[in-house]
């Protein structure tokens, strides 16, 4: 919010601080000063009477000004606004004046041949904001009162415009700060200045003849002065000044008075002009389905629930956000209700966000007003209508008042506060905190208290809440960095998140660069390549941004598929990226990895370079389960020849315990030429399944201290007989001298029969306990002979 | 027969010394040593001789059978040396030209500022907490004194899946799991880096962006220690010569709140474009963990005290790395990605 240092200057003391201390100080106690500006900026202006008003020879909207700068002598000024006549009193900035936010200098200069030695300004030009300004004063120069001081050089002073306007960010914990009032206190116990803020008091002169009530549960309070004989004219100019500085366009008298306070209390008001009221009675209701004419007159469609005053029956105002157009004040007014209400500030929110309707009153509500000050403000405004409006009859306040407002009451400990802050204040210092914050403190025993906080300081709920005020008023200084001194902890990452970090960082040293993409996607994305989670159904945001981050993404690979196209898009063809993000579905949620392979491999930057295959993909694959030490008989690599995404005779899937937990492989090329991701050859993987698995404790094996032999052999076999079927059948059925088994050859084509291909292995052979006799090797050959046998294969000659 | 034997060995080490290769050394050496040479032969002759004279002789041929034995072998040497440098030169390679490729990819800065984060507060004792994204808004809110009606609940900011599930605002509702699980015994040191969400997109926010909660829970707990806490983070983090500064500030979860600044980094606290002037750089949010916030998660507010702190990750990158947008980290443009090889 931006207040006026003029206006706060009025309520405290700030003889004697500088600007930068007080924001400096008001950053430092949890008001963070966001900007400063000044209302309007002129240096050397003086106020001018122009005293004669020729055309120029040269141009048809151009004046030549002679004008009356009192001692500083008369000048000749070339002005080109419409509105110039003679006698009329101006602002003159002189030969070497500075104006405007920018500093502009004017400096003396001849227009078509004329000499000008200066120039007669409009707000606008002096910085004032446009919506602050008539449309004749933005179009023309400023038109200063007949009895404006001519030779006057406090120009800025004498137009009320010397004004610096600070931002301050309020938060929200803090919304009493929003009222000047609040906030001059604020200042005042900042810097122990005396705070002056009257009390007005306005006599009754008649009875209630209003009643005022509440039929709903959100709207306990509801007072109400009624105020005859008012006169609807100007605002005085002190006020006009107060409320432009605060960004507020004056009106009228009452709308600005009406304004005014609000400024100065916090409290909205609002004011019903009683003779376009047929009852003598509001009623606040929150049962009412209807149509609402509001100030803005606009129609609004009211539902159960929104708090509504009434007559009883018929809407008057929308409680707390707007008035309704059938009972506005306006030029003939003068018998009117003053309302001063307390509306719950969720129902304000609720209703002002359905029909979006806010305001500076149903902003305040939903902030948060003070509690308890509907007199104190009833009073200030009759006050001021009585002064500037002419108000003469002042009813009783009627107040219908169901809250059971209590006085917060906190008990605490000095040492409390020293502990929670880690500071040794004095006992003395923390109550002369206290005291200039107005929270009055009774003394329990020599630690303990009780602490009464000021009405407005709704904020202060509990000790916590006291040892934050010590700790912004005085505390920042009196904190030294300290260790905390707990029992020793076990830091470290879990096995999980260990393991996840080894493997991204084996991924990374293997070439792959790591991508982060967006949980949320678009409906398209949200279904296609979902092997792993082809079951499991997408959580959808109620209040999408946009269509493109509507779905909870329940696979990696769709994203990594974006960033590849994105990247070919910039001249980026090679590219191999991963990702380890969480996925979560509605019916389950586990750590995924995708890797994505796309164009070449640059073995040797262009010299060498190789597009990727599908083997690439694999032996990343492989790689990982030799990091995680998982053997590979505990998983299931089964061809995946059904999906639409991979390739039906280049990919794969496996299988943990009969649960799909990671597919790869080159992509369908019907998909891929759709994504316009040829040869791209890509891996999903539950990480969280592999990560979970227990594996066993690393131990030392023997190492064999005879030598090997090793024979090769060549057989024909069908094509679809894998080599990982005939590795894993030698080695569970055939003999136990047989260390490995090894593939050094496969080939297909002339020479072999058409859905044969040839294999060629290479068995080692070896013992842990003796040096092999030919005898036993030649037996362990033929026994391997036969199982290869048994799988169809005949060997080569 | 002497003048023969002294007229072979002139005839050997004139062809040994024109021999060019390796191969005409070796018939030389066929020539004049083998027992079938002109040279051996004359062997034969050292029986007819006697006394002195046999000596003489057989001195003289091993002379001349040792120089050419010894010339041969000299020249042999050379020839080999001369063989070896042709050959090395032959072998020059273009040293300059591109290499076998052993380069390792990058890491996301993402995910870069969470390790190195994470790092330092593993080696203050600090455990990792992580949680799921979809959260109850009992834990993104409730739990952390965050009231039903509170503005901060506004389905406006928030990403609601149903009434009472969204994307997790926050990475604070790990706490909130933490502190449950611990049933209200300390001490808690936990950090919980992840993704949050929050309905929001310009060049400084994103929908989805990090951050890193910090917790600690114990009896003596104090603001100073959050103070001191943070200062040894921020200096290993950001360098030696950092300072840090609390502001006053407030969050439902924490009281007293705080902003923290560090002194720029840029400039070293003269004022640059990046402190906008001001030598400090707003960096983190922290607080004393408010009392309801304990007793809600299941600890004595009046034994218990602790303080809670949040880093925005892209906010850490985008100051250190000088990355001008954050959805630079989201469109994984591997030319801005690539950039941050270095370890």
């Amino acid at each position: 919010m931006i207040f006026s240092l003029n206006l706060l200057k009025k309520f405290v003391d700030l003889k004697d601080i500088s600007l930068e201390e007080l924001l400096h100080k008001l950053t430092f106690s949890g008001l963070e000063v966001e900007g400063v500006d000044h209302i309007a900026k002129g240096k050397g202006l003086v106020i001018g009477e122009i005293i004669e008003v020729n055309n120029h020879p040269d141009s048809s909207h151009l004046h030549i000004l002679k004008v009356d700068e009192g001692k500083k002598g008369i000048k000749q000024i070339v002005c080109g606004a419409n509105n110039v006549r003679e006698h009329l009193k101006v602002i003159v900035a002189d030969e070497g004046a500075l104006i405007g936010k920018d500093d502009v200098k004017i400096i003396k200069s001849t227009i078509r041949g004329v000499e000008s030695f200066g120039m007669c300004c409009s707000l606008l030009e002096l910085g004032v904001d446009k919506s602050l300004l008539s449309e004749k004063q933005c179009n023309g120069i400023e038109e200063l009162d007949d009895d404006a001081p001519v030779g006057e050089e406090n120009v800025l002073e004498y137009l009320g415009l010397d004004d610096v306007l600070i931002e301050i960010n309020i938060l929200a914990n803090r919304s009493d700060c929003l009222s000047i009032y609040s906030l001059a206190k604020e200042i005042g116990a900042l810097f122990n200045r005396k705070v002056n803020i009257e009390n007005c008091y306005v006599e009754s002169t008649e009875k209630a003849s209003y009643r005022v009530s509440s039929l709903s549960d959100n709207c306990r309070q509801f007072a109400l002065r009624v105020v005859s004989g008012i006169k609807v004219g100007k605002s005085p100019k002190w006020l006009i000044n107060a409320l432009r500085s605060q960004g507020i366009r004056s009106i009228n008298n009452i709308v600005d008075i009406g304004n005014y306070v609000m400024l100065l209390t916090g409290r909205p008001l609002h004011m019903y002009d009683l003779d376009k009221i047929k009852s003598r009675e509001f009623v606040v209701r929150d049962d009412l389905t209807c149509n609402f004419k509001a100030l803005d007159e606009k129609d609004y469609a009211l539902e159960k629930g929104d708090l509504i005053v009434t007559d009883g029956e018929n809407p008057l105002c929308l409680g707390g956000i707007m008035g309704g157009l059938s009972c506005t004040i306006d030029e003939n007014s003068t018998h009117i209700g003053i309302e001063c209400a307390t509306f719950l500030s969720a129902r304000v929110r609720k209703t002002s966000a359905r029909i979006g309707l806010s305001s500076d009153s149903s902003s305040r509500f939903v902030k948060g007003i003070h509690p308890s000050n509907e007199n104190e403000t009833l009073h200030l405004t009759s006050y001021l209508l009585k002064e500037y409006a002419s108000a003469k009859d002042f009813e009783e306040i009627v107040d219908y008042d169901v809250r059971n407002f209590e006085q917060s009451k906190i008990e605490c400990t000095y040492s409390y506060i020293n502990h929670r802050l880690g500071t040794s204040i004095t006992n003395e210092k923390m109550d002369e905190v206290f005291l200039s914050l107005g929270i009055r403190i009774e003394r329990i025993d020599e630690d303990k208290f009780i602490a009464y906080p000021p009405a407005q300081r709704i904020d202060l709920k509990c000790d916590a809440d006291l040892s934050e005020e010590i700790f912004r008023i005085i505390g920042l200084n009196e904190i030294h960095p300290t260790l905390p001194i707990t029992p020793m902890t076990l830091g470290g990452l879990s096995d999980f998140q260990h393991k996840k970090r080894v493997l991204r960082e084996h991924l990374v040293s293997l070439g792959l660069s790591e991508t982060l993409t967006y949980t949320l996607v678009s409906e398209e994305e949200s279904n296609v390549c979902d092997l792993l989670t082809s079951t499991c159904t997408c959580y959808k945001v109620l209040n999408p941004m946009t269509v493109e981050h509507y779905y909870v993404r329940k696979a990696l690979l769709p994203s990594l598929f974006k960033v590849v196209g994105y990247n070919k898009a910039h001249q980026r063809n090679d590219v191999a990226i991963f990702e380890v993000s969480s996925i979560e579905t509605k019916e389950e949620n586990f750590t995924s990895l995708g890797i994505v392979l796309n164009g070449m491999k640059k073995e040797r930057g262009l010299m060498k370079q190789r597009a990727y295959d599908f083997y690439d993909i694999s032996g990343i694959l492989e790689s990982i389960l030799s990091i995680l030490g998982i053997n590979k008989s505990r998983i299931k690599i089964l061809p995946l020849k059904d999906s639409e995404y991979f390739h039906p005779g280049r990919s794969g899937k496996f299988l943990l315990n009969n649960k799909l937990i990671g597919v790869y492989g080159e992509l369908h090329p019907k998909y891929a030429s759709q994504m316009d991701l040829q040869n791209t050859y890509a891996l999903e993987l539950n990480l969280s399944a592999l990560l979970n698995l227990k594996t066993s404790n690393l131990k030392m094996n023997e190492i064999s201290k005879y030598p090997f032999v090793t024979r090769d052999y060549a057989f024909t076999i069908k094509k679809d007989v894998s080599f990982a079927e005939i590795e894993t059948k030698l080695k569970r059925q055939s003999s136990n001298l047989i260390k490995s088994v090894d593939v050094f050859d496969v080939y297909e084509g002339e020479h072999i029969a058409k859905g044969y291909k040839s294999v060629a292995i290479r068995i080692t052979y070896v013992s842990n306990d003796h040096t092999l006799k030919e005898q036993e090797i030649n037996e362990a050959e033929t026994n391997a002979l036969k199982v290869i046998a048994s799988l169809g294969a005949e060997l080569r000659k | 027969m002497i003048e023969r034997i002294k007229e072979l060995a002139r005839e050997a080490e004139d062809k040994i010394s024109s021999a060019s290769d390796i191969e005409q050394l070796s018939k030389i050496q066929l020539t004049y040593l083998s027992k079938k040479s002109e040279l051996m032969s004359f062997m034969s002759h050292m029986k007819d001789l006697a006394g002195e004279e046999r000596a003489k002789f057989g001195q003289l041929i091993n002379s001349v059978k040792q120089d050419i034995a010894n010339n041969i072998e000299t020249k042999k040497k050379l020839i080999e040396e001369k063989n070896l440098e042709e050959k090395l030169l032959k072998e020059v390679i273009d040293i300059t030209l591109p290499s076998n490729n052993y380069d390792k990819g990058t890491k996301h800065l993402f995910q870069r500022v969470i390790d190195e984060v994470s790092d330092i507060f593993v080696g203050m004792g600090y455990q990792i907490a992580e949680g799921v994204e979809v959260e109850e808004d009992h834990f993104n809110f409730e739990l952390l004194n965050v009231p039903h009606d509170h503005p901060a609940r506004d389905m406006q900011d928030s990403f609601y899946i149903d009434e009472t599930h969204l994307l997790r605002s926050q990475t604070s509702p790990v706490q909130a799991h933490v502190m449950l699980e611990a049933k209200g015994k300390g001490p808690i040191k936990i950090i919980s880096p992840g993704k949050v969400y929050r309905r929001d997109d310009d060049a400084t926010h994103s929908h989805q962006f990090g951050q890193i909660e910090g917790l600690v829970i114990d009896e003596h707990i104090s603001m100073s220690d959050l103070l001191g806490t943070l200062e040894l983070f921020v200096k290993k983090m950001f360098g030696e010569k950092r300072e840090i500064r609390m502001r006053p500030s407030y969050f439902p979860f924490t009281e007293p709140s705080v902003e923290v600044d560090i002194s720029c980094f840029e400039c070293g606290g003269k004022g640059c474009s990046l402190c906008k002037q001001s030598g400090w750089i707003e960096i983190l949010g922290a607080g004393m963990v408010h009392p309801n916030v304990l007793r809600m998660c299941g600890f004595d507010e009046k034994k218990y005290q602790g303080f809670a702190f949040g880093i925005g990750i892209e906010r850490v990158a985008m100051l250190r790395y000088g990355v001008d947008d954050i959805r630079r980290f989201y469109t994984n443009d591997l030319r801005f990605n690539d950039q941050f090889h270095k370890e």
